[in-house]
């Protein structure tokens, strides 16, 4: 058993960490061009808020027949993640870099930075702070919402959960929370670590 | 203001002394047939007066039960081969007299039996008639299942060793829901199902045959707590009225209404309680 339970945390754990991740690559770029393009930002935004409200078993629904990301299996689930955790990150960078002040932007450009420069050397390090803050709301978040893997053959946590809810058994549903639990509790303290670094840097 | 809010708590305190009795808790299965059953159930006792708070769409077989044993549910439709296999675990048992022992009143029986069906798509199965012929298949076909199917003493680990069948690749265990769409789409490539379902002929979909007769009947009936009647005088007698009110074909045509038709579930109860 308790080999079981280590077998599908780890599984858990990469569900999450391959969604958190390709969410960051995504994500980041994607909030930084909607500061970019106020109008075409807006509905991306407006987007990804609507993305959220759609219940999980719904999209894994949508997801089932689609090529190449849906099917049956971990990939749907990690899909389904991906589009869960755009949120906190792009609307963290889109107001992190917004957040910056105007002077300190304004000094930059007076300096003659380019464009690109302004970015990477003024904005997102300013920003990187509200950054790394949406990256531990949408890692802590995500350990959660990953159980629902189970509901589409994609493995993790969510199997002790959704077979211990089918049967009553409360020591099999136990076995899926509580690791659940200890894993975004470990997340939220590493990531704010990492955080209170990144306001003192 | 302070004399205000003492006066606003005694008429709070009142009007709670006061309320009428506890509505009668109606739950259902997560499945289609059982959220239709749950909304006739509710129909029938508000039809008798009775107030009700509707519980549908429960987790399960196993969720409703305890929820039932709990006093948190007070009636909902069960299965007999669900109730000795599952529940009781006493395949040979009188249904109705062990579920007295419990508390409960294994109640009307409404007419049909809804067996679990093994279903497979038709275009890509020629030949797969029976259960048994699903030896010829057992390398390569993906299974895939509800959590509960899988747990169940008379589901899939009871039929494999029924019928002598090992599948190269174990089951992918999903939502119960879902399974319809996986197997449609390609992903899966057996499921099980309900005998009653009303998409299978329509998603070109066939059932097999159970042909060294593994599943045991699934009559349909409305279980009920033994004390219903101290909630709402004549719930039990409403429910009785149920009796045999649904034949296969009957809660086959329901359940297409709903998830081939489209129709709202309690229009369609509504319909089926009218006739």
């Amino acid at each position: 058993m308790i080999g079981e339970i280590l077998r599908i945390t780890a599984e858990h754990v990469l569900i999450v960490a391959i969604a958190v991740g390709v969410a960051v690559v995504l994500g980041i770029p994607l909030g930084i061009y909607c500061t970019r393009n106020p109008r075409a930002g807006r509905v991306a935004l407006r987007v990804i808020d609507t993305i959220q409200t759609i219940p999980s078993l719904a999209l894994f629904g949508f997801l089932i027949p689609v090529p190449f990301i849906g099917g049956i299996g971990m990939r749907t689930a990690i899909v389904a993640l991906i589009l869960y955790s755009l949120l906190p990150i792009v609307r963290n960078t889109f107001v992190g870099i917004r957040g910056v002040d105007p002077v300190v932007r304004d000094a930059g450009v007076a300096l003659g930075l380019t464009s690109r420069q302004l970015l990477f050397d003024v904005e997102l390090p300013l920003a990187m702070p509200s950054i790394v803050a949406g990256i531990r709301i949408a890692t802590v978040i995500g350990i959660g919402v990953a159980t629902i893997a189970a509901a589409v053959g994609g493995g993790g946590l969510g199997t002790f959960i959704f077979r211990g809810v089918a049967m009553v058994d409360t020591r099999l549903i136990l076995a899926g929370a509580l690791p659940a639990a200890a894993l975004a509790l470990i997340a939220d303290v590493v990531l704010s670590v990492v955080e209170r670094r990144m306001i003192k840097g | 203001m302070k004399r205000f809010n003492v006066g606003f708590a005694g008429a709070l305190l009142f009007l709670t002394a006061c309320s009428e009795k506890a509505p009668i808790v109606v739950g259902s299965k997560n499945f289609t047939e059982s959220v239709i059953l749950g909304e006739m159930v509710a129909q029938k006792l508000e039809s008798a007066g009775c107030k009700v708070d509707r519980r549908l769409n429960m987790g399960g077989t196993f969720v409703c039960d305890s929820a039932m044993t709990s006093g948190a549910l007070d009636t909902y439709v069960e299965y007999s081969g669900t109730a000795l296999e599952a529940i009781l675990k006493q395949p040979k048992a009188d249904v109705a007299a062990a579920y007295a022992k419990r508390g409960l009143h294994w109640g009307p029986a409404l007419g049909f039996n809804n067996t679990f069906a093994m279903i497979v798509r038709k275009a890509d199965s020629p030949g797969l008639l029976n259960i048994s012929d699903l030896a010829t298949v057992a390398d390569r076909f993906r299974p895939g299942f509800g959590y509960e199917f899988v747990e169940r003493p008379d589901g899939w680990n009871g039929l494999q060793h029924a019928y002598n069948l090992q599948f190269a690749k174990p089951p992918k265990t999903m939502d119960l829901g879902l399974t319809y769409k996986a197997l449609a789409s390609n992903e899966i490539d057996l499921i099980a199902g309900n005998s009653t379902d009303g998409l299978i002929a329509s998603l070109g979909l066939i059932a097999l045959n159970d042909d060294r007769h593994y599943f045991p009947r699934y009559d349909a009936a409305v279980v009920y707590r033994n004390d219903i009647d101290k909630k709402c005088g004549g719930a039990s007698k409403a429910l009785e009225s149920l009796r045999g009110k649904l034949d296969d074909a009957a809660m086959r045509q329901l359940n297409f209404e709903v998830d081939g038709k489209k129709r709202d579930v309690a229009a369609v109860a509504h319909d089926a309680l009218g006739r």
